[in-house]
C-alpha cells in the first residue's frame, strides 16, 4: 500500500488548499440553494400579474379607476422615478410595464379628444400585450361612454366601468397539469446543486494529487520501483476514492443540518444514493482530467467547461423544463443532465411504486456507465503515456 | 533589457500549448453552452401568437357577432390568436397535449377550457371579459340613454390604441446579456493564474528558476514588469478573441461604444493579474493553496454576480450593496452592462475606478513584499 501511503501524505499535506475548494464550493451551494428556494425560477414565468411601475402627473377619479382596473392584472411596484433606476429595474425585470399618465390626459377623454399615455416595456413582451390590451378596453370603454352618454359626469362613469369590468368570464381548469414546480424545499434544490459543487471539488482535489504523482521524475522513479501498474493504478484510485467520499460527506451533511425536516424524509436516500453513483461519474471525471492535463491553469479552465457548463444545458441553474429539447439532447451526453433528472423525478412524486423508481433506477444505471466509461478512457491514457516514458 | 525579458518570457508562455488551449477555449465553449440554455429561457418572454381551439358547434355557427370578433383579432400583422377551429374531441386533445393554449365556446355561453394559468391563459380570458363587458357597458348606456344605439354601433367598431411606446434608453433590457458579461469577466480574472505564475517564477523562495533569476544583474522589478507584460499580452489577446467570438459568433451586443468594451477588457485582464500576483506573493506556501484561493475568489465573485442565477444579484443588491463594490467580477459585469444599457456613463466609471483602485492595491501590496528580498541561503 505504498501508493496509497502516499497519496495520503500528499492529501495531508495540501489540506489547506483542499479544504478552501471544499468550504467554497459548499458556501456556494448553500447560497444557491437558499436563494433559489426563495425566488423560485417558475414565479417569474407563471404568475399572470405583470409587475407595473404606476407615475401619475394627475390624480382624477379616472386615474384611480384605471389603477384599479390594473390592480386586477398587475401587482404596482414602487420604484424612483429616474431614468437610471427605471431601466435598471426593467432590466432586471422587477418591472416590465412602466406607464405614466400624463397632466391633461382626463381632460382630453372626458372631451372625446385623441389622448395617450406613456408606456415603456420589455420589447414584443407578453407583458407590454397583457397590459396594453387592459389599458386600452378599459379606456376605450370610457369613450364609448363619454360618446354615447352626453355630460356623463367622471364619479359616474367610473363607478359605470367598475360595474361592467367586473363581469368576467367562466373559467374551467381541466386538472391535467398540476403546478408543482413552486414548492420544492431547500433539500431538492440543493442536490441539484451538487451537480456543479461535487464535479468541481473532486477535479481540483484529485488534480492537485495527480500534479504530484505524475510529475515525470517522480513517476519514472515511481515505476522503476517492483509495484505492477494494476496495483499503482489500483491504489491510485483507491486513495483517490478516499477523497472523493470524504468530500461527499462533508457536503451532504450541512443539508441535512439546514432542512431536517425534508432531509429525514424516504425520497431523500433515494436522492443520496443518485448523488453517491454521481460522485463516481465525477470521480471518473476527475482522473480523466488530471491524466490528460498538467499545470492548473488547464486544470481549472478545464474544469470550468466540465462543471458550469454541463449545469447551464443540463438543467441545473436553469430548469429542465425551460430548456429546448435539442438542448436537452446534447445534455443527455452528460452525466449531469441524468442526475438531475433523476432529481426532478424524486421531487414532484411522494409514492415510491415500482412504476415510478423503475425509469429512476435506469437513469442511475447510466449515470453508472457514464463512471465506467471515464475510467476507461482514463486508464487506458494513463497505459498510454507509461509507454511513452 | 526589457524587450530581451518580453520576448523571452513570451516565447516560454507560448511554448506551454495545453494552457494556452485551455485558457482560450474554456470561456468560449462556455459561451456556446450558455447560448444554448439562455436563448430559449430568454425568447419564451416574447409574444407570440397565442394558439387558441374554438368548439364548432351550433352555438358558433349561430354567433355572428362572436365570429367577427374572434377573426379580428386572429387576422394580420399585429393578430393575439392564431385560430383552430375543430370538434369538441379534437379540441380537448390538443389541450391535452398542450398544443393549444386554451378552449373557447367549450359548451358554457362565454367560458374557456385551460389546464393550467399563465400569460397566455390570462390574455384568452381577458379577450373573453372583453367580450362580456363590452355587452354590459352597452346595456348600462341604452338604460341611460336610448339614442345612442347609432353612435355606439359605429363608436365599437373602431377601437383607439391609447398607449404611446416611450423606450427608456436605445438598448433592449436583454436579461440574457448579463450572464455573457459575467463568463467575459470571469475569463478576465482568470488571468490572475498568469500573474500567479509571474510571481512565483521570480521569488527565490519559490521556485528553482526565480533563484537562479535573482543571480543576474538586473533590476528585479524590471525583469517583473517585463514578464508581466508578456502575460498580460498573452491573456488580453485571449480576452479579445473571446470578445470577437461573442460579438460575431453568438451575436452578443454591446451595444454601441466598442471602444470602452475593450477599455473593460483591458483593465479586467489586468485586474486578473494583479490579483493573481497579489494572491502569490502574500501567500507563502505551495501552488495547491495558492490556486485554491485564487480560484475561490474568482468562483465566488461570478456567484454573487449573478452567473449561475440573477435572483443571487438581486438578493445582493437589495441586502449588502457594499458587496457588488467590492467584487471585481461584478465591477467588469456592471460595467459592460452600463455601456450596454445605460446612455450615461457616470455608473461606468464609477465601476472602473474602484477597479483601478484595486489595481493600485494589489500592486502595491505585490511590490512591498518582493522588493528588496535577500535570502541568506535557499
Amino acid at each position: 500500500m505504498q501508493v496509497f501511503k502516499l497519496c495520503m501524505k500528499i492529501i495531508r499535506k495540501n489540506k489547506a488548499a483542499m479544504l478552501v475548494y471544499v468550504l467554497v464550493f459548499l458556501g456556494i451551494a448553500i447560497l444557491i440553494s437558499r436563494i433559489t428556494a426563495q425566488h423560485p425560477v417558475t414565479s417569474a414565468f407563471s404568475t399572470a400579474k405583470a409587475n407595473v411601475a404606476f407615475f401619475t402627473e394627475e390624480n382624477t377619479p379616472l386615474v384611480t379607476g384605471i389603477k384599479q382596473e390594473l390592480s386586477k392584472s398587475s401587482n404596482f411596484v414602487k420604484i424612483e422615478d429616474n431614468t437610471e433606476a427605471l431601466q435598471d429595474a426593467l432590466y432586471f425585470r422587477q418591472v416590465t410595464y412602466i406607464v405614466r399618465i400624463p397632466k391633461g390626459f382626463t381632460d382630453k377623454i372626458m372631451n372625446g379628444e385623441k389622448a395617450t399615455l406613456e408606456r415603456t416595456t420589455v420589447p414584443d413582451s407578453v407583458y407590454g400585450t397583457y397590459i396594453d390590451m387592459k389599458i386600452n378596453r378599459y379606456l376605450n370603454m370610457a369613450s364609448l361612454y363619454v360618446n354615447s352618454v352626453p355630460g356623463i359626469s367622471q364619479e359616474k362613469l367610473v363607478s359605470d366601468l367598475k360595474d361592467d369590468m367586473g363581469k368576467s368570464a367562466l373559467v374551467t381548469m381541466t386538472s391535467a397539469k398540476k403546478a408543482n414546480d413552486s414548492e420544492k424545499p431547500f433539500t431538492a434544490y440543493y442536490f441539484n446543486f451538487l451537480a456543479y459543487v461535487l464535479p468541481a471539488v473532486l477535479i481540483f482535489g484529485i488534480s492537485i494529487v495527480m500534479q504530484i504523482m505524475n510529475e515525470k521524475d517522480r513517476r519514472s522513479r515511481t515505476f522503476c520501483s517492483p509495484i505492477s501498474p494494476k496495483s499503482y493504478n489500483a491504489q491510485l484510485i483507491f486513495s483517490i476514492g478516499f477523497l472523493a467520499v470524504a468530500c461527499w460527506a462533508v457536503l451532504i451533511l450541512p443539508c441535512a443540518v439546514l432542512d431536517p425536516s425534508h432531509f429525514f424524509q424516504q425520497s431523500t436516500w433515494y436522492l443520496v444514493l443518485n448523488s453517491f453513483v454521481f460522485l463516481l461519474a465525477s470521480l471518473g471525471l476527475g482522473f480523466l482530467i488530471s491524466i490528460f492535463v498538467q499545470g492548473m491553469s488547464a486544470v481549472s479552465a478545464l474544469a470550468n467547461i466540465c462543471t458550469l457548463g454541463p449545469c447551464f444545458i443540463a438543467g441545473v441553474f436553469v430548469p429542465q423544463a425551460f430548456l429546448g429539447s435539442t438542448v436537452l439532447k446534447v445534455a443527455s451526453f452528460t452525466p449531469t443532465y441524468w442526475f438531475v433528472k433523476v432529481n426532478d423525478t424524486l421531487a414532484s412524486t411522494t409514492h415510491f411504486s415500482y412504476d415510478v423508481l423503475s425509469p429512476v433506477y435506469g437513469d442511475i444505471l447510466i449515470e453508472l456507465a457514464f463512471a465506467a466509461a471515464f475510467f476507461a478512457v482514463g486508464l487506458a491514457g494513463s497505459k498510454r503515456k507509461r509507454l511513452e516514458t | 533589457m526589457f524587450a530581451h525579458i518580453f520576448t523571452n518570457r513570451l516565447k516560454c508562455l507560448v511554448r506551454n500549448p495545453i494552457t494556452l488551449f485551455w485558457t482560450l477555449i474554456f470561456p468560449i465553449v462556455l459561451g456556446c453552452f450558455f447560448n444554448l440554455s439562455l436563448r430559449n429561457v430568454y425568447g419564451d418572454e416574447t409574444f407570440s401568437p397565442i394558439p387558441v381551439a374554438v368548439v364548432n358547434n351550433e352555438t358558433y355557427q349561430k354567433d355572428a357577432a362572436f365570429q367577427t370578433a374572434l377573426k379580428s383579432v386572429s387576422e394580420g400583422k399585429d393578430k393575439i390568436f392564431t385560430l383552430t377551429i375543430a370538434t369538441k374531441e379534437k379540441a380537448e386533445s390538443l389541450l391535452a397535449d398542450s398544443k393549444v393554449a386554451g378552449i373557447l365556446n367549450d359548451g358554457t355561453t362565454i367560458g374557456m377550457t385551460v389546464n393550467h394559468s399563465d400569460f397566455n391563459q390570462s390574455i384568452l380570458q381577458s379577450f373573453l371579459d372583453s367580450y362580456l363587458q363590452t355587452s354590459s357597458a352597452v346595456s348600462s348606456i341604452m338604460s341611460q340613454n336610448p339614442a345612442a344605439y347609432q353612435k355606439m354601433a359605429e363608436n365599437l367598431k373602431d377601437q383607439t390604441d391609447y398607449t404611446k411606446n416611450v423606450p427608456i434608453g436605445n438598448a433592449s433590457p436583454n436579461g440574457a446579456l448579463t450572464y455573457f458579461y459575467t463568463l467575459i469577466a470571469m475569463a478576465c480574472l482568470y488571468g490572475c493564474f498568469w500573474g500567479m505564475q509571474e510571481v512565483t517564477d521570480i521569488q527565490a523562495d519559490m521556485s528553482q528558476q526565480a533563484a537562479r533569476i535573482n543571480l543576474v544583474p538586473v533590476h528585479k522589478l524590471k525583469i517583473f514588469f517585463s514578464s508581466l507584460t508578456a502575460a498580460f499580452v498573452i491573456n488580453f489577446s485571449e480576452i479579445l478573441i473571446f470578445l470577437a467570438f461573442l460579438r460575431y459568433v453568438l451575436n452578443v451586443d454591446f451595444g454601441p461604444r466598442t471602444g470602452f468594451v475593450i477599455l473593460t477588457s483591458l483593465v479586467g485582464c489586468i485586474t486578473g493579474l494583479s490579483f493573481g500576483s497579489f494572491i502569490s506573493a502574500i501567500v507563502k506556501s505551495g501552488e495547491g493553496l495558492k490556486t485554491g484561493i485564487c480560484l475561490a475568489f474568482t468562483m465566488t465573485g461570478c456567484v454573487l454576480s449573478g452567473m449561475m442565477s440573477q435572483d443571487i444579484l438581486y438578493t445582493v443588491r437589495q441586502n449588502a450593496p457594499i458587496i457588488e463594490f467590492l467584487n471585481p467580477v461584478n465591477l467588469l459585469t456592471d460595467s459592460f452592462y452600463s455601456l450596454y444599457y445605460f446612455t450615461s456613463l457616470s455608473r461606468y466609471w464609477l465601476n472602473i475606478g474602484l477597479l483601478c483602485a484595486f489595481i493600485i492595491l494589489f500592486c502595491t501590496v505585490t511590490y512591498l513584499i518582493i522588493r528588496r528580498r535577500k535570502y541568506a541561503s535557499l
